[in-house]
């Protein structure tokens, strides 16, 4: 049951597995899951592990339970308003609530349904209460309003299923699903007048709820809109906006270690001291090491729009960890030296930079895109003789990737030196390889 | 049986709904909750307040960079198991040369293991039924140590070293665990995966109002108006450390010394604007932006 909703949720970048399920059934034994709101809450705090996953959680949520998909760039009012989902709940609702109601308005009561809580739920009132109070015979009254003192949700029908038992829901939420996204799914929805809600078609439910306090629509609403949740396309190319996501993934270069040691001069010292008697003293350490050399390409046009980027996030990781960090340049690709600045008037031989220490890491950037002829055999030499010497050394490359199989030196070079795209994930990828080198020896 | 009721806050400490809801999902489901968010969100304010208006115990682990399992867990005092031992013999030396004066171990005894095992915060909270523990800025901590965490937060068991005590408990009286984070390293995916995960939204302007009014109950409104639309404007500027709660709190606090009026053109002069901008260059920008923009300051009042 459900079996499918790890797969669905991976398909969007999220990390769920079988263990999801699981939580996710333990979480309704514990009673933590009553209504369709409650199951976005539960599992928001199961899988979503990040800020950045909001906004993929929240459409992987709705096309799976709602069946209403977002396309990018899409807000969510606007997908909801296209959604079938939501035509079949707006006939259902107009329909019963029997005046003009705007567009904003309907999305608005549709995603509060949608994500009403059992948080929300303030009092559980009898159904024969409500279905009495809500008859469509007394047309007269407009139910919601009349005798309760809390103002701001209109809400007082959510189904109830403390008489079902775990294996029932469980079976009726796949069901439901399933015919919501069948299309054909007759009387049954989620949401509104029937379906979870099986108050007001047919009178199922046993209990009906009042409810208060602010609802998750809110949440939802504003996670499709802002850029906080939907912040970085952690595929995209390196700019300014990515820059820090980029830089958290590159702090896993610092290697930091702590460890409490016997200082064994010290023990002597003081032992000699108490006239024989040792006591060990213990002293602690804390290394942080970082040392790093990034070589950057930054002649022709094509690296131009990068280079600014990629030294303004060595210069932040610089600011930070004021370690070792060495920066050189080089145009298209690697002779038989490198540059210290800029402007390429000051050279280093190739000897020289790999007379440094083997313990450090080596990020090349640049896009290895250039004539055929300009890697000859000294090129090749010296390409090689690099990753030879730093054992944790790669090519970051900002040009999509999709375009590297047609280019023949990003080909060539691949071989040589393990290539990753310029990317936040990108460079994530290629700090893990480095660091995975690392153990191997 | 573990605390699982809904905590929606204090008199002193107002919870976001859904972090409330998501704290007490994690209590019910005897998982931590781990709490992400700019600083000055008030991460760790939560478990200390929930312990503090609940009456339970609480345990606090301030995570740093040399923080690892055995000082989280328990570790066994070598040294002082050895120091005690050496006075043994000592005082036995003593006591041949005729000489009455003796070393004391304060009540420890060589003999006896478990005298010497120092149990760090978990340990504690975790022979304690119904406690609360805070891991405090686990972001801070060597990469290796909230992987060394996932054994001991996973089995609810811990055994002591050397003396091989054990202390053990059952899922309902699992503590309620709190970890905070500022992001300042990613966590392993692994350690995320067994935590409820919430992160804090900055609050909005409303919001805000509603937490100062907590600790600042008697602030003239006008003045926190005024302060707020400052606050709110600085953090739009997209400064390299936006001002956070902690920050117009204290600036607050600092301006309730003053008369309301005074303070409010106190504030429209951005005079003591140090308390909520921390960097040299931010600072910088700031002035820049006043001396080109004239409404800045100007339209707040």
């Amino acid at each position: 049951m459900l079996s499918s909703l790890p797969e669905h949720f991976r398909s969007h970048g999220l990390k769920a597995d079988v263990r999801t399920l699981l939580l996710l059934r333990k979480a309704m034994q514990k009673g933590l899951v009553k209504t369709l709101g409650d199951i976005y809450n539960v599992l928001k705090g199961i899988i979503v592990k990040d800020p950045s996953d909001m906004g993929p959680f929240t459409k992987a949520y709705y096309a799976y339970f709602l069946h209403i998909p977002i396309k990018p760039g899409q807000t969510l009012e606007d997908a909801i308003k296209r959604s079938e989902t939501f035509q079949k709940w707006k006939m259902d609702y107009v329909e019963e609530a029997d005046r003009d109601i705007t567009d904003e308005e309907l999305v608005n009561t549709f995603l509060d349904e949608v994500h009403l809580t059992s948080y929300d739920i303030k009092e559980v009132v009898s159904g024969k209460e409500i279905w009495d109070k809500d008859n469509p015979d007394q047309e007269d009254t407009d139910p919601m309003n009349e005798d309760d003192d809390i103002p701001s949700r209109k809400l007082d029908k959510m189904a109830d299923y403390s008489e079902l038992s775990l294996e029932e829901l469980l079976e009726r939420m796949e069901k439901v699903r399933e015919q919501q996204k069948t299309r054909h799914g007759g009387g049954s929805h989620w949401i509104g007048t029937g379906g979870i809600s099986p108050y007001g078609h047919g009178g199922a439910a046993k209990n009906g709820i009042r409810v208060g306090g602010q609802g998750g629509g809110k949440m939802a609403r504003k996670v499709m809109g802002d850029k906080n949740y939907f912040p970085i396309d952690r595929d995209s190319t390196l700019n300014d906006n990515n820059i820090d996501a980029a830089l958290a993934s590159i702090k896993g270069v610092i290697e930091e270690s702590a460890t409490e040691k016997l200082d064994v001069p010290e023990t002597i010292k003081s032992g000699l001291k108490r006239g024989g008697l040792f006591i060990p003293e213990m002293s602690s350490e804390k290394n942080e090491e970082l040392k790093i050399i990034v070589l950057i390409d930054n002649g022709g046009y094509s690296m131009a729009p990068y280079v600014r980027t990629v030294q303004n996030l060595f210069r932040k990781m610089r600011t930070r960890f004021a370690h070792d960090l060495e920066v050189y340049y080089f145009h298209n690709t690697i002779y038989d030296r490198v540059y210290t600045d800029e402007r390429r008037t000051k050279a280093i031989s190739i000897e020289k930079l790999l007379s440094h220490n083997k313990d450090y890491r080596v990020f090349i950037m640049g896009d290895a895109a250039m004539a055929p002829y300009e890697i000859n055999s000294l090129s090749i030499e010296s390409l090689k003789s690099i990753p030879q010497k730093f054992k944790k050394c790669v090519w970051l490359n900002p040009e999509p990737i999709k375009y590297w199989p047609h280019t023949y030196t990003i080909q060539l070079i691949k071989q040589l030196i393990p290539m990753f795209p310029l990317t936040p994930a990108g460079i994530e990828r290629a700090v893990r390889s480095m660091n995975s080198k690392g153990t191997e020896g | 049986m573990a605390e699982t009721s809904h905590w929606t806050g204090s008199e002193k400490y107002l919870c976001d709904p859904a972090l409330a809801q998501a704290f007490h999902m994690a209590r019910t489901l005897g998982m931590p909750l781990l709490i992400e968010g700019e600083p000055g969100t008030g991460k760790t304010e939560l478990p200390i307040h929930y312990a503090k208006d609940r009456g339970l115990d609480l345990e606090v682990y301030p995570v740093g960079s040399k923080s690892n399992v055995e000082q989280f867990v328990a570790r066994f005092d070598h040294v002082k198991y050895l120091r005690d031992s050496q006075i043994e013999i000592l005082n036995a030396q003593r006591e041949e040369k005729g000489l009455d004066s003796k070393l004391t171990t304060g009540d420890r005894d060589p003999d006896s293991l478990n005298d010497y095992v120092v149990k760090g915060p978990a340990a504690v909270a975790y022979s304690k039924p119904n406690s609360v523990l805070l891991i405090d800025e686990i972001d801070k901590a060597p990469r290796e140590f909230p992987n060394d965490l996932l054994y001991a937060l996973s089995h609810r068991k811990f055994i002591m070293p050397e003396s091989g005590e054990v202390i053990e408990v059952s899922e309902e009286d699992m503590p309620a665990i709190v970890i905070t984070s500022n992001r300042e390293q990613e966590l392993p995916t692994a350690f995320k995966g067994r935590c409820i995960y919430h992160y804090i939204d900055f609050p909005d302007q409303d919001t805000m109002n509603k937490i100062i009014d907590k600790h600042h109950p008697k602030m003239d409104e006008k003045v926190v108006r005024v302060a707020l639309d400052v606050f709110y404007h600085l953090r739009r500027l997209g400064l390299e450390r936006a001002p956070t709660t902690r920050e117009i709190l204290n600036w607050l606090k600092y301006m309730s010394e003053i008369a309301p009026n005074e303070a409010v053109k106190k504030i429209a002069g951005l005079e003591g604007i140090g308390a909520l901008i921390k960097t040299q260059a931010d600072m910088e920008r700031v002035s820049r932006m006043i001396g080109a923009d004239e409404s800045f300051g100007a339209n707040l009042n």
